[in-house]
């Protein structure tokens, strides 16, 4: 199973969420996108980790992914998230189970 | 000429612009009634309400049945400059205040921004986001955001607009309830006569459409019943039978601009000018509102735009219905009018938007002043006795000729704020 693919269901979600609740051009989303290059600032980085967190029901520890650090791509938190579930998360979410206002 | 001379040019100079008119150069809303001036005046000149019933239900309480006024509008459709998630109604805030914008033709490339401020009033401000965001931490145990500070602050809009605009002048939140987005434009209109800044982007908003928020209003029992059988009549402004209002949600906005800068940037001629305003405190009570406080701000606004009692053909009253507010505002109204000048309320159709409200209804008589026609109060059909006042009721009347209208906002709190504008051809 590759987490890198463009059309993963976790790729899709994250996807979602910055098109839906943080405005990026879908065209400007791609897995080697790095999180710093989305146009967001660190405030908004930590409020999209959140929104990732809340979608799929997980806590991504700091010292596995600060969003802060320079280079680090969607692709890298798409393998976190599916880490951080594989065991817990039976049906991973294709959409965000709720993506907050 | 002799220093003397030179300071009397000067102080004459300083008078003429404080009395100065100062033009409305662009509108924008998003309200109960509509977001286009096309819909905004077919519901205003007919009548027509756009309160509606909602159950309101809270785990161990009794099922409330409130009277609202919703807007039709996808918060989520609006992009903020930050990024960040907004408010709802900072989402509207921004919305209308583009709309003003775009109408205004402000080219942000080429007008100095530094003399470009913000002034925006709301009641409420982010109680609708406090309200979920706390429900849901409480309730689902879902952490607050590492923005939720950001988002229900007073300034929340005010921060969005700047960004937004790239506002480098005066950005104020004004905070004071009925009366907030009021005085914020009427601190604009001082702020640009005074020359502090050339333009402004003013106005203000509420959305407390939100369970907690709307308990409270419901508890404070200011809120009219919606009547079975016509939940649109459940405010009914200066009736024998009023029973409180219904609460509103929206925003409004408005470019106010010195009749110099726009000649400077080629803005062509504006239909409208804010010509007077004043605001003042009863200073009496923090709900009950106190007729010589309303009187006093009435006539401080007519003395403001240099105009008689006799000169406005038209009252948008503050009107909200409640059992001592509309008796306090007829009192003060008959006071400095007598019974010739024609009133309106058009809380009855859109709502008490509290914060948003009296920018609403400022616009609201602004359309009275474009249409050459006065709005009806709307479910107003038997007026209350003791009123001796001219109602504006059942239909629209026509108003040829009308030179000026007057906005009146009375807040909680005990804040005044009138506004009196004029068709921009008068001055």
């Amino acid at each position: 199973m590759s987490y890198s693919d463009a059309s993963s269901p976790t790729f899709n979600s994250i996807a979602t969420i910055l098109e839906t609740d943080f405005k990026v051009e879908r065209s400007a989303i791609s897995p080697a996108t790095a999180l710093s290059d989305l146009g967001l600032d660190s405030l908004a980085l930590m409020e999209f980790v959140f929104a990732v967190e809340d979608a799929f029901h997980l806590r991504i520890p700091e010292d596995r992914l600060d969003p802060r650090e320079a280079g680090i791509t969607l692709q890298r938190l798409c393998e976190v998230i599916d880490a951080e579930s594989s065991g817990t998360a039976t049906a991973m979410p294709a959409q965000p189970a709720e993506v907050p206002a | 000429m002799s220093s003397g001379a030179a300071h009397a040019v000067l102080a004459a100079s300083a008078a003429r612009a404080a009395s100065a008119p100062v033009r409305v150069s662009g509108l924008g809303f998003i309200t109960p009634i509509g977001r286009t001036v096309e819909d905004f005046d077919d519901a205003l000149f007919a009548g027509r309400s756009a309160v509606r019933a909602q159950k309101l239900e809270i785990k161990g309480m009794d099922t409330m049945e409130l009277a609202v006024a919703a807007c039709d509008f996808e918060s989520n459709g609006v992009r903020s400059t930050s990024r960040l998630p907004l408010d709802r109604g900072t989402a509207m805030a921004l919305a209308a205040a583009q709309d003003a914008a775009a109408e205004a033709r402000l080219d942000l490339e080429t007008i100095d921004r530094d003399r470009l401020g913000i002034f925006w009033g709301s009641g409420l401000a982010g109680a609708g986001t406090f309200d979920s965001t706390t429900s849901a931490l409480y309730g689902e145990q879902r952490r607050m955001r590492p923005t939720t500070v950001l988002t229900v602050m007073p300034n929340a809009a005010v921060a969005e607009l700047a960004l937004h605009f790239g506002a480098r002048g005066s950005a104020i939140a004004y905070a004071c309830a009925c009366a907030s987005s009021a005085v914020a434009i009427g601190e604009a209109m001082r702020a640009i006569r005074g020359g502090w800044i050339d333009v402004a982007i003013v106005g203000g908003h509420d959305a407390m459409l939100t369970p907690g928020v709307m308990a409270s209003w419901h508890a404070m029992r200011v809120m009219a019943p919606p009547p079975a059988d016509a939940p649109s009549s459940a405010c009914r402004p200066f009736s024998g039978d009023r029973a409180g209002f219904a609460i509103g949600e929206g925003a409004a906005a408005l470019v106010l601009e010195s009749e110099a800068h726009a000649a400077a940037r080629g803005a062509g001629a504006a239909p409208f000018v804010l010509a007077g305003y004043a605001t003042n405190c009863d200073g009496t009570h923090i709900t009950n509102p106190d007729t010589a406080g309303q009187v006093r701000a009435m006539r401080a606004a007519l003395r403001d735009a240099g105009i008689e009692a006799c000169d406005v053909g038209h009252i948008n009253a503050h009107g909200t219905a409640t059992s001592a507010g509309d008796a306090a505002e007829a009192a003060s109204i008959r006071e400095v009018f007598g019974k010739a000048t024609p009133v309106s309320a058009t809380k009855a159709i859109h709502g008490h938007v509290l914060g948003g409200g009296g920018a609403i209804e400022l616009i609201a008589a602004l359309r009275a002043l474009a249409r050459e026609a006065l709005p009806p109060i709307a479910n107003l059909q038997t007026p209350d006795a003791a009123f001796d006042l001219d109602f504006v009721q059942g239909e629209a009347r026509e108003a040829k000729g009308i030179r000026y209208a007057l906005s009146n906002s009375f807040a909680f709190g005990g804040t005044n704020a009138v506004i009196v504008a004029g068709r921009a051809s008068e001055r």
